[in-house]
């Protein structure tokens, strides 16, 4: 080794002699992944899985609004069972009132329909209704329209009655 | 003599973070003082020794057992050191020319600190031959291991050797006399 070398070496670790001696800051691992996972990772993904939930749940619960008023009254989710429902509720009027004595089933029917329409009315309400109004704005229809709300199997007044 | 050497090179397994900790605490000084050499200016090498320690972090599962675990840093750390050379010496010619015809700015107390004969010369030559200076003549590395660490044959590293020493001679003229 020549005097040039020791003199090098010398001078490097009069220079960096101290560097070695400093302190070592702490190691903290970087985030693995790449730009994506960083920014859906973490707080993003907890957010979106937050926001997700809450667009599924309130896609099934306008779902389930339709159909949970219908499945109370007819127990079943297709609509032509309310028909036979109806047609059961009479004979069942008929039979009870017969055996009674009593005459006349209309009140008995009435108050199965006034359930039913009650339930229509209120899901009416809390969804279509929003969206149903379609042509109907500021004409003067919506009346007519909720007329027959909550009035199914009603005893309608005698058409043509004075 | 290095510890690490002294008591045989630590058994490290690829990908386990607690190993990867370990070789940073083992090795995190060494590679400062390397880029240090490198670069001549401390606070950018902690830059890229924290850059060059995210870089291996992210290939440690990759990192071969087979191959000394200091050296594979050395190669990362030196790599990015030669890329931070490169733009600030691209920094510097800008700075110069937006500079031509005013004075100079007046360096900061740190700087002129920082500024020993030795720091200024390696700052002239180029980063790889100053990574190998520092290697050879203060971390006590041979020319082989030199080589393997920076992935270029052993008289790759003797010729930078020899033209760093050369530079260093006419930079140093004043100073060795």
């Amino acid at each position: 080794m020549s005097d040039f070398d020791r003199e090098i070496e010398s001078e490097l670790s009069r220079v960096l002699g101290p560097v070695d001696r400093a302190s070592i800051p702490a190691w903290r691992a970087p985030a693995s992944g790449g730009v994506m996972k960083r920014l859906f990772g973490g707080a993003g993904a907890a957010l979106g899985a937050k926001l997700l939930t809450g667009f599924a749940v309130a896609a099934l619960a306008a779902a389930g609004a339709g159909v949970a008023g219908e499945v109370a009254v007819t127990g079943s989710l297709n609509p032509n069972d309310w028909g036979q429902q109806v047609v059961q509720q009479v004979n069942t009027c008929k039979d009870t009132l017969r055996a009674s004595g009593v005459r006349g089933i209309g009140q008995c029917v009435s108050a199965f329909a006034k359930q039913h329409g009650k339930v229509v009315s209120g899901e009416h309400r809390n969804s279509n209704a929003r969206t149903n109004d379609h042509g109907n704005n500021g004409n003067g229809n919506d009346n007519k329209n909720k007329g027959n709300n909550g009035n199914h199997g009603k005893p309608s007044g005698t058409p043509g009655k004075p | 003599m290095r510890e690490e050497e002294a008591a045989g090179e630590p058994d490290y397994i690829p990908g386990s973070a607690e190993d990867f900790e370990r070789l940073y605490r083992c090795s995190y000084r060494r590679i400062l003082v390397t880029l240090i050499g490198m670069l001549g200016d401390p606070a950018a090498a902690e830059d890229c020794t924290q850059e060059a320690f995210v870089r291996a972090f992210r290939a440690w599962d990759r990192w071969k057992p087979g191959a000394p675990a200091e050296a594979w840093l050395h190669r990362i750390a030196i790599n990015v050191g030669v890329s931070h050379w490169r733009r600030q010496r691209l920094r510097e010619a800008g700075e110069l020319v937006k500079r031509l015809g005013r004075p100079a700015a007046p360096a900061s107390p740190a700087t002129i600190a920082e500024n020993t004969e030795l720091g200024r010369a390696l700052r002239k030559i180029p980063a790889k031959q100053a990574a190998a200076l520092v290697l050879r003549h203060y971390h006590g590395y041979t020319n082989r291991e030199i080589g393997e660490a920076l992935g270029v044959p052993e008289r790759t590293v003797a010729s930078r050797l020899a033209a760093a020493k050369a530079r260093l001679r006419v930079e140093l003229a004043d100073w060795v006399e």
